[in-house]
């Protein structure tokens, strides 16, 4: 009880510092007020622009301080409202388009996540069985073919040969389609984004794998009479997966990341190109959203890990 | 133990020039160079020898369990008149668990950390024996209590990080013992434990044995731990048994040097405290080049020349139970005669009145 205390006061803190930093940064760093009314903010002789100004500061707080608008803010986030975008007058509102947009990142990520957790299992599986055998190089080879890869390359070539050539899979995402059909939208890009994850977790499981298979108690259970699938899924994979668990927990800010260049490709209107998007017109509200949903994220994916931690090996519970 | 009775039946063991080498980057390791032996249902053998002696690797070569590359297996194991040399991984599955079963040195990291010990148990049970789930727990939860361990029912739920490690090594026993093997290894099965748990474990294994008329093979590096508890000692040097007897005749006249020595390792309660601990000088011969006469003559004090360059090869004695391999076994005239020399040279170096 008291660790999950201390996770909870841990997650707040961190989501406190990251929205202070990038609120700061945001506001230090850019001018708020010239991103919203452009060139006309420097013209301040002008006496109607003048008036202009000061009707923006005031609606948009801009004439208080900044930790008085950092805690203003910070009350309307925790009630929902994530305030205005500056490049749209406002309309609509940033919560509203993070609620279009968040539901096709996160399908995309957890589609992806899922697919990479898939294909990685028995990809090392295999892999590890055969270690240092002619399959195994040649696994090496294309996992690191793979890493190699830049996304948005993987991307245009599994578009141009599942799309284009082969027509498996829709070119284009198209909102208004029913669920199931997005889906089949966005399998390509969520491909895109599992196959370098896939083959990052697949070398780190199975070089776990090849060590656990070391162990006394591999050997006791072959010695039970256990066929080779039986030993590696039953006995060696549990105890394999720590790094494994860890490693997917972290990627998933990796994957967001990757994210942005993938719903671009496929353009895929979620919240990673709407990031690019806010990034460029310096619309800092949307950005700082943004922010704060991802840090979030990382910290609900730690929690599931250590949760997971303690699934799989008795001796983490408290 | 009772003593073995040389019965005319056919052994239910039997192996005859066994050969288990490594190939490695330095070599050709000759870990098992030419061991026969057979054993008999219900008797036990004990098998000794240093770190390093091929022990280990015996009993893995026996049961099959080396893994396969870089792996030269030669020679012939006979169990229950089948061989088992040149059965494929698949058909030895099938013998594993159910027929041969081996408990492991190190209780602490031989049972698997992240599952129940119920399942360990059961594991085999459905496997060989095709129970159901409850049947193979029921079992299990009889398993525990052979092995007697308190509260078996609730140890079923545990894992193996909350068991003692005298209690881990029941369990072990109760896995190996689960499918009723005829033939059990126990791979030094009491050296990771407490010395007050060593003999209950020594004692649980060789009353499992009459009970069920396994047979055993003890391997060990502690001559005293098999003292009460085989029926015949094998003692190995260098890949090779130097020495085999009926466990009472090899303790009143061993005849191998090397045996002389293990037996004069073992710390005696008369003796004074602070005796220094008699020692064999050396180490094992470097098994990718071994010494071209007899292994144990580098380091023998009573090796001769001929010792040096000729290999000795298995002598009977007027017990045709007991053989040995040594040219100048003890009690020889040479033997006497190197003896005296030896403790001559003693009494010149010693300063004090001590003997």
């Amino acid at each position: 009880m008291k660790f999950w205390m201390q996770r909870v006061a841990m997650a707040i803190l961190l989501l406190l510092s990251v929205s202070a930093l990038t609120f700061g940064a945001m506001n230090v760093l850019g001018d708020p007020l010239f991103n919203i009314l452009g060139p006309l903010a420097g013209d301040v002789n002008n006496p109607k622009s003048a008036a202009l100004i000061e009707e923006v500061k005031a609606k948009y707080d801009l004439d208080k301080p900044l930790p008085v608008r950092y805690v203003k803010w910070l009350g309307d986030f925790a009630t929902g409202d994530m305030g205005v975008q500056f490049s749209t007058d406002g309309q609509p509102p940033v919560s509203g388009l993070i609620k279009e947009r968040i539901p096709r990142t996160i399908t995309l990520l957890i589609m992806a996540q899922l697919l990479a957790v898939m294909i990685s299992i028995p990809w090392a599986a295999i892999t590890a069985a055969r270690a240092g055998k002619r399959s195994d190089k040649i696994s090496t080879m294309n996992s690191f073919f793979l890493l190699a890869m830049p996304n948005f390359a993987l991307a245009i070539l599994l578009k141009y040969i599942f799309s284009l050539k082969l027509g498996w899979f829709p070119l284009t995402y198209k909102a208004i389609d029913p669920y199931f059909e997005r889906l089949r939208q966005i399998f390509l890009a969520a491909v895109t984004i599992a196959l370098p994850a896939a083959a990052v977790y697949q070398r780190l499981l199975r070089t776990d794998l090849i060590t656990t298979l070391q162990q006394d108690f591999i050997l006791m259970a072959r010695a039970k009479g256990l066929s080779r699938s039986r030993v590696i899924f039953r006995h060696a994979i549990r105890p394999s997966m720590f790094s494994f668990i860890t490693v997917v927990g972290l990627n998933t800010g990796g994957l967001i990341g990757g994210s942005i260049v993938v719903e671009t490709v496929f353009r895929i209107p979620g919240i990673g190109s709407s990031l690019v998007e806010s990034v460029l017109r310096e619309d800092f509200p949307v950005v700082l959203a943004i922010v704060i949903l991802i840090a979030l994220a990382f910290v609900i994916i730690n929690v599931l890990v250590d949760i997971l931690y303690s699934i799989i090996d008795p001796r983490v519970r408290r | 133990m009772n003593d073995s009775d040389p019965r005319t039946t056919t052994p239910l063991l039997e192996v005859s020039d066994l050969k288990t080498y490594f190939r490695t980057e330095r070599g050709t390791v000759k870990a098992v160079d030419g061991v026969s032996f057979s054993l008999q249902r219900g008797q036990s053998l004990g098998i000794v020898g240093e770190s390093g002696s091929g022990k280990t690797v015996l009993s893995r070569s026996i049961m099959g369990l080396l893994g396969r590359t870089n792996l030269i297996r030669e020679g012939s194991i006979k169990f229950n008149g089948q061989e088992l040399m040149g059965l494929s991984v698949k058909e030895m599955r099938s013998i594993w668990g159910q027929e041969m079963s081996m408990i492991f040195q190190d209780p602490m990291t031989s049972l698997n950390p992240v599952m129940k010990i119920g399942r360990q148990i059961a594991e085999p049970l459905m496997l060989h024996l095709g129970m159901n789930k409850s049947e193979a727990r029921l079992t299990a939860e009889k398993l525990l209590t052979d092995v007697r361990i308190p509260e078996p029912q609730r140890r079923l739920n545990q894992y193996p990080h909350e068991l003692s490690g005298g209690m881990r090594q029941r369990v072990m026993i109760a896995i190996a013992l689960a499918c009723g093997p005829t033939l059990l290894f126990a791979d030094e099965p009491t050296t990771a434990l407490d010395v007050t748990v060593q003999a209950e474990i020594l004692h649980l294994i060789n009353e499992q044995r009459v009970d069920r008329n396994m047979s055993l093979i003890l391997v060990t590096h502690n001559i005293g731990v098999v003292a009460g508890n085989t029926d015949v000692i094998a003692v190995m040097y260098g890949g090779k048994i130097v020495e085999k007897a009926p466990t009472k005749t090899l303790f009143s006249s061993y005849k191998m040097p090397y045996t002389e020595a293990l037996m004069r390792s073992i710390p005696k309660l008369r003796q004074a405290s602070h005796t220094r601990l008699a020692t064999i000088p050396g180490r094992p011969p470097d098994m990718v080049n071994p010494p071209l006469g007899c292994n144990f003559a580098p380091r023998c004090a009573y090796a001769r020349p001929k010792c040096l360059v000729e290999e000795p090869g298995l002598t009977v004695t007027e017990n045709p139970e007991h053989v040995y391999a040594c040219f100048y076994p003890v009690g020889s005239p040479e033997y006497h005669e190197r003896k005296l020399e030896l403790s001559q040279r003693s009494d010149l170096l010693s300063t004090g009145g001590q003997n």
